[in-house]
């Protein structure tokens, strides 16, 4: 797949280039800014930008809304936040609004094939959350929240779930068939009273839209 | 003319009051019919008034002329006044002696009655004629006075009630020629009486208003002085009127007194001379002298009448007189300030009253301005307060005045011990009223210095606490830039370390694979100093910040060992208030995990318009001490931001920290 990176530290970004280019992509524009992103989006449409959230001249969040316009601009685009510290501001909504979208910590890079695996999903119009970012939204259910229904593995299953992945990989995870995921989603799914779905990447996206009504506020 | 005439007009004023003494001594020891006590009364008081009006003149300021009109006219007066008593005394015995002709000489003299008043009618206020045309009808005073008076010395008999005696210095004139020279003597007086009232006409008609008012008073006594005397000359030579003695004793002295009093209200309501104050207690003493003598005298007679002793007489007269001091100078003070010096009487009774209220903590003194308008009746009266630290000006609240207003508005320095306490912005009218102003803002002095002290107190405090929400601030952005430099720099290098690693290790050759458990080892290390970087960020300032209070606060709760509930809206507040209570709500939260044991804890966030509004309570076993050292730094941090923290922690019923930090929304 095609990949623009968008990184101002030049080390850091050359080392994530090598990654992605030892596993096979090709890395088509190095990006040092936003503007310099999104030109280069533009110019060529990739499969993927990975996108550092604090980039010059503020440091403040100009990747993330770099990241809204390329949503916007380049559906076919994926887009994979990457952020030094956990920050959940329009984040969830980011990645709860549609596919080909993921946030993930920095050093969730160092795990090279869940990173690896977490790109591809995301060029692939799925998503990917930041572990982080899902026990944030699971947290600690309320009475009478249907949460409260979940064993502890299918919260585990849940979880996985919500971070975008598909069945086969919370099986290579949790060391089970995928045919045992797919009972505990089916299980999940009904406690919480979701609409059953074939499709992983749907069924990740109404699991979020669900943790995220149900938490209110992040 | 200088101080040392000081003395002399001590000393002529102490002759004039002895020639009261003489006057009246020699009256009682003659048991005189011819002169009764109303006369006695009239005469003590004629003297004593412009006597002591004319001294406190001369002690204030010696070079003034009219000072000394007054005081020598009063002594000439008491001169010939003893003289008569004298004459009486002594030739009632004898009446051919040498002291008896001498003195009845001296008797003579009773026209010096109008002397004084006519130099006054003509040099008042400035010791000078009104303008030059005036010299030929000055002349022709001092020529006529000076003739009646040579014609009256020189006269070669003298007469009284105990017959005819030679004048000790008296000449052979023909008595036809010597009428005839001393009526037009006499002419020539009264026409320069009727002179006198018009120079004062004329100084009144040239003056300005505050001229007018110093001129008005003397001008008409100037009038009545004539209109009597010319009166009184057609009545008895022409008319063949017999006027009664006592009236025409009491009209005599009433013109006395006029002029001197004239002269005190000139200066006591109208500024002349500056020196009001002195006067004013002047005035008094004179009133004083003249109520006391009449209360000693009345006494006096009632009781020689009644015991006939007269020792006892003079006894209870004195009594009397001892008695009645106090209260009469209360009231007759009292009198003096209401009809002299109202206005002043007013404003420095409203400055007492409101330095009063002050002392009884129910007013400002940093109002003393507001209070100095209505006092003064100035309504733009303002005061600057000058502090005492750093010797600036500043107002009632507190703003630091680098220079003063340049408005039209005339200062007038509030001192005290020579020091420049304020200055106050008043209406350049009022300074031509310096015997309003001065007393006013003399007793004003207190409530200035009170004033600026407070002024300069609140300054310094302001200062320091401006200061201190500086440092605060500036703390604050230090922790920004150290959590941005642990995210931006040290972690990023962690991570860009860890990536090559990771690369390294993929890439190792077969043979070389043992070598992937090692840097799994290392990676794991390299991450674990990232969490730990995190961490450390957060501790310095959470980076959830950014997205608000909120959303910190929820990350707090979430790591918390105890059920925490946090109630928050998204309202957002500046960020070092915010910080400042997401510190105090995690030392608040550390508190009651530590050391009350609760089984939940609230955390409430309110912003109102003005403040950002932070309570923390738990169901804990409560007793928080608030003084005791774990509240210390919530306490400080919160001071630091000019905030209010409350804790209520009853034994047993938990604890409830109530944080108010402003801020305008």
């Amino acid at each position: 797949m095609r990949v623009v990176i968008a990184e101002d530290t030049v080390l850091l970004r050359e080392g994530l280039a090598g990654l992605l280019e030892d596993a096979g992509h090709e890395v088509v524009g190095r990006a040092g800014d936003a503007d310099a992103l999104l030109a280069l989006v533009g110019e060529h449409a990739p499969h993927l930008a990975v996108v550092d959230v604090r980039m010059p001249p503020g440091y403040d969040d100009e990747g993330t809304r770099a990241a809204a316009v390329i949503r916007r601009s380049h559906p076919s685009t994926g887009v994979l936040m990457l952020s030094q510290h956990i920050e959940t501001r329009h984040i969830v909504d980011l990645v709860a609004e549609g596919g080909g979208f993921g946030y993930l910590l920095k050093d969730r890079v160092l795990d090279v094939d869940d990173f690896l695996d977490a790109a591809r999903r995301v060029s692939e119009g799925g998503s990917a959350l930041d572990p982080q970012v899902v026990a944030r939204l699971i947290g600690t259910p309320k009475p009478d929240d249907p949460l409260e229904e979940l064993s502890p593995r299918e919260r585990e299953v849940l979880g996985l779930m919500a971070e975008g992945r598909t069945n086969a990989g919370i099986a290579r995870r949790l060391w089970l068939t995928e045919k045992t995921v797919e009972t505990h989603v089916r299980t999940i799914l009904m406690k919480l009273r979701l609409q059953v779905s074939a499709d992983d990447h749907r069924r990740v996206l109404a699991v979020l839209a669900y943790l995220r009504s149900s938490q209110g506020q992040h | 003319m200088s101080r040392a005439l000081r003395p002399l007009a001590i000393a002529a004023a102490v002759a004039a009051l002895g020639s009261v003494v003489v006057a009246v001594a020699t009256a009682v020891a003659a048991e005189s019919s011819s002169t009764g006590w109303a006369e006695l009364v009239a005469l003590a008081i004629g003297v004593a008034v412009p006597a002591s009006i004319g001294l406190a003149l001369v002690l204030r300021r010696p070079g003034t002329r009219v000072a000394w009109i007054v005081l020598l006219g009063a002594l000439s007066v008491g001169v010939v006044m003893a003289a008569a008593g004298v004459a009486e005394l002594v030739r009632q015995d004898d009446p051919g002696s040498a002291l008896g002709a001498w003195a009845l000489l001296a008797a003579q003299q009773w026209m010096v009655l109008f002397f004084w008043p006519l130099a006054l009618a003509y040099l008042f206020p400035d010791g000078r004629l009104p303008s030059r045309r005036w010299r030929p009808v000055a002349a022709l005073a001092l020529a006529s006075g000076a003739g009646a008076v040579l014609l009256l010395a020189l006269q070669p008999t003298l007469e009284d009630a105990f017959g005819e005696v030679a004048n000790p210095i008296g000449i052979d004139i023909d008595e036809r020629a010597g009428t005839i020279a001393f009526w037009a003597c006499w002419g020539g007086l009264l026409l320069s009486l009727f002179g006198g009232a018009l120079a004062l006409a004329a100084r009144y008609r040239a003056g300005d208003a505050e001229r007018r008012r110093q001129v008005l008073w003397l001008a008409y006594g100037a009038l009545l002085a004539p209109l009597w005397l010319g009166g009184n000359s057609l009545l008895v030579r022409v008319g063949g009127v017999s006027i009664d003695g006592a009236l025409e004793f009491g009209v005599l002295m009433v013109l006395q007194v006029w002029p001197a009093v004239a002269v005190a209200v000139a200066v006591t309501r109208h500024g002349l001379y500056s020196i009001d104050r002195l006067f004013n207690r002047t005035v008094v003493y004179a009133a004083l002298t003249a109520l006391l003598t009449a209360t000693y005298l009345g006494v006096a007679l009632v009781a020689g009448r009644v015991a006939g002793g007269s020792a006892f007489a003079a006894s209870a007269g004195t009594l009397a007189a001892a008695l009645a001091f106090r209260p009469l100078r209360d009231l007759v003070q009292d009198a003096v300030d209401r009809r002299f010096a109202r206005a002043r009487y007013d404003g420095v009774r409203m400055v007492r009253e409101f330095l009063d209220d002050v002392r009884d903590g129910c007013g400002e003194p940093e109002d003393v301005g507001a209070v100095l308008a209505l006092a003064l009746a100035d309504p733009r009266a303002e005061v600057v307060f000058r502090l005492p630290e750093t010797d600036r000006y500043a107002d009632r609240l507190g703003h630091l005045l680098d220079v003063l207003p340049a408005d039209g508005r005339a200062r007038t320095v509030i001192g005290r011990d020579e020091r420049e306490l304020g200055v106050l912005l008043h209406d350049p009218a009022l300074a031509r009223r310096p015997d309003l102003l001065g007393p006013v803002l003399e007793a004003a002095a207190v409530p200035v210095e009170l004033g600026r002290l407070r002024v300069e107190l609140r300054l310094q405090l302001a200062e320091v606490e401006s200061s201190r929400a500086r440092i605060a601030q500036a703390g604050y952005a230090e922790r920004r830039r150290i959590e941005r430099d642990l995210h931006d720099g040290a972690q990023q290098r962690l991570v860009t370390l860890g990536i090559v690693l990771r690369r390294l290790q993929r890439s190792l050759p077969g043979e070389a694979r043992v070598l992937s458990p090692a840097l799994d080892a290392a990676v794991a290390e390299v991450a674990g100093a990232i969490a730990d970087l995190r961490t450390l960020a957060a501790g310095v300032r959470p980076p959830r910040l950014d997205e608000g209070l909120a959303a910190a606060l929820e990350d707090l709760a979430r790591g918390a060992a105890v059920p925490v509930e946090v109630a928050a809206t998204g309202d957002r507040a500046p960020p070092e208030v915010e910080a400042a209570a997401y510190f105090v709500a995690c030392e608040a939260l550390t508190n009651a995990v530590k050391h009350a044991s609760p089984s939940r804890v609230r955390v409430q966030i309110e912003r109102t318009t003005q403040a950002l509004r932070l309570v923390v309570d738990d169901d804990g076993i409560g007793g928080a001490s608030p003084s005791g050292s774990g509240l210390a730094g919530m306490v400080d941090r919160v001071a630091a931001q000019g905030g209010t923290l409350a804790v209520d922690s009853p034994a047993g019923a938990g604890t409830r920290i109530a944080v108010e930090l402003p801020c305008a929304s």
